[in-house]
């Protein structure tokens, strides 16, 4: 794909800042765990004997839990407030932490509501636990949403998700609707703070059916009414390099989408053995009003099936998703660090990003250099800086310490430094530049390690 | 933090864990532990009673006395003046945790009615409330029985 650039001749300028809106969510997400907690603290009068402890505790794990578990769907309904704003990876780091404490809060609320209820009742916990799953309402769908609850949260784990496909921990992922389905009407049916208080009631189903609502229009209807408006279909694949492919999608009325260079959006490709998950690619390019163009590396089996689609299939698309956009921007000057396959959104970054832009591509040989040609061509117009970071002939690795890095670039401190690559390269560059003296928010990235 | 410094996963577990479990602590001792004296016992005007035949047989129904789970409301038997049969004839029963704790509670109470002869029963541990209002409704009972 030849791109024409426009030349733009703007003074570089300090960026206004963008404020995340990460602050105020985060206070909105813990100022509901604080209204659950109260709901406990009005609706009980006193705390009696072991029992008392036992079910007042687990009352509390079982509010709270509830309440996470609306929070985690919540999440990741894909709300572009929360994927584009604020990051779609940050987000997710949040689901995965929120998630393992939401299912330690399970096991807690499980564990002492059924030992306060025997302590009670005096009976032993096996027969307790027996009563309360066969006989009282609502209970033999807890049970069933526990169990799902467990098995997604043990399928997470990283211990889990090295030994099994991604597919496999997508299919059982996807089973947690259901369980929250199952598990809302033991909540209201059984909870000692909603028998009689309709208006915690009311809000408990708010706040449930707001959660759905969400995830019906941003997961399911969005993405259909986009696709139906926007066809999108493969119009080409190149090589770029050994393992490398670009492939351009056009689409109709794709200035609609709002898509920024730097964002992404989650792939499906209806061709041959592509299967039903999705997968995110970076656009590594700014698009056109007609074209988009992503560029994978072929790494395993989806991937190096992307280098094989042939020219008309059909593409669903969701998004546009990411936050390492141009709105990160602190300073007039940007150094974009890219590592071998991470030159992808930054290609997008360096044609459009405004100010002062300097790009180092880390790569191994000058052959996996994908994209070179047109990353000199960007330089040549717009009065830019390509660096490139090789091995040696003798297979000596560059270095990129804080020494070095002071060394090329003097005023690295007053650099916004945009960071894609191998999560090991992108951490051994963050403890260098944070040597140098770069500041944490002037250092952007975008990673899925959860 | 950035997403890009290093994370000390133990750390984060163990903070959460005290943090939870102490904010757990915290909260439930703050609350009284004793139960608190029935707030309302409205008193309604049912307490009725019935006289038997020649046999000095009484049976009155004590007033209902509203506790936090529902209403508690007794009917007490008297020969001769004795307390011969104590039954709730209204008690909480909304849910299976109503019905769990009444099933033991009540037959308990009764028998104690029975042996003191009078509303000084004990409290049955476990259900404070259902014990409170059964004790009020059964003294408005033996009031009006013996006026």
């Amino acid at each position: 794909m030849t791109t024409v650039y426009e030349r733009r001749t703007e003074p570089a300028v300090a960026p206004a800042v963008r404020r995340s809106p990460a602050g105020p969510v985060l206070v909105l997400l813990w100022g509901g765990a604080a209204a659950v907690v109260a709901l406990w603290w009005a609706d009980t009068g006193s705390v009696v004997g072991t029992a008392g402890w036992l079910t007042g505790a687990g009352r509390i794990a079982g509010l709270l839990c509830g309440y996470s578990c609306a929070v985690l769907v919540g999440l990741m309904a894909r709300v572009p407030l929360l994927e584009r704003r604020i990051g779609s990876d940050r987000v997710a780091r949040w689901h995965a932490m929120a998630g393992r404490y939401t299912v330690c809060l399970l096991v807690v609320h499980i564990g002492l509501i059924l030992a306060g209820y025997a302590a009670q009742d005096r009976a032993s916990l096996w027969h307790e636990t027996v009563t309360v799953v066969l006989d009282y309402p609502e209970m033999l769908k807890a049970t069933a949403g526990t169990v799902i609850l467990l098995a997604v949260g043990i399928t997470s784990a990283r211990a889990a998700r090295r030994r099994t496909s991604y597919e496999f921990w997508y299919y059982v992922h996807l089973l947690t609707y259901a369980a929250v389905f199952l598990a809302f009407g033991h909540q209201l049916a059984l909870g000692n703070d909603f028998n009689g208080n309709s208006a915690a009631t009311a809000a408990w189903y708010v706040l449930y059916l707001g959660v759905a609502a969400l995830v019906a229009w941003f997961r399911i209807l969005a993405p259909v009414r986009l696709n139906l408006r926007h066809r999108l279909r493969v119009e080409s694949v190149h090589r770029e390099a050994p393992g490398v492919y670009s492939v351009v999608v056009r689409g109709r009325h794709l200035g609609e989408l709002g898509a920024r260079a730097g964002q992404f959006f989650r792939w499906r490709f209806f061709g041959e053995g592509m299967g039903w998950t999705s997968t995110p690619y970076s656009l590594s390019a700014p698009p056109r009003r007609d074209l988009m163009r992503i560029t994978v590396k072929a790494l395993g089996g989806h991937s190096a099936a992307v280098s094989l689609l042939r020219p008309g299939t059909r593409v669903w698309a969701e998004g546009p998703y990411g936050s390492l956009t141009e709105d990160r921007r602190t300073a007039p000057k940007s150094l974009l660090i890219a590592g071998g396959v991470g030159i992808t959104p930054l290609r997008a970054l360096f044609e459009t990003l405004p100010g002062d832009v300097t790009l180092l591509y880390r790569a191994r040989t000058a052959e996996d250099l994908a994209l070179g040609g047109e990353l000199e061509a960007i330089a040549r117009w717009r009065g830019a800086r390509v660096l490139y970071a090789l091995n040696g002939p003798d297979g000596r690795r560059p270095s990129l310490s804080a020494r070095s890095l002071r060394a090329t670039f003097p005023d690295l401190a007053g650099h916004d430094v945009y960071i894609c690559g191998p999560h090991a390269f992108a951490r051994e560059l963050y403890e260098a530049l944070r040597t140098a003296g770069v500041p944490d928010r002037r250092i952007h990235h975008e990673s899925f390690e959860l | 933090m950035h997403s890009l410094k290093k994370n000390r996963p133990l750390r984060r577990i163990v903070l959460a864990s005290a943090a939870t479990v102490s904010g757990m602590v915290l909260l439930l001792s703050l609350k009284p532990h004793s139960a608190p004296t029935v707030a309302v016992a409205v008193p309604a005007p049912s307490g009725s009673s019935s006289a038997g035949p020649a046999t000095g047989t009484k049976t009155v129904t004590g007033d209902t006395v509203q506790t936090r789970w529902g209403p508690v409301q007794v009917r007490i038997t008297l020969k001769s003046g004795k307390l011969t049969e104590v039954t709730a004839v209204t008690y909480p029963q909304d849910n299976p945790r109503d019905q769990e704790i009444n099933s033991f509670a009540l037959p308990r109470l009764r028998s104690e009615a029975l042996q003191a002869q009078s509303a000084d029963i004990d409290t049955v541990s476990g259900a404070t409330y259902t014990s409170d209002g059964y004790r009020q409704s059964l003294q408005s009972a033996l009031d009006s029985a013996s006026s």
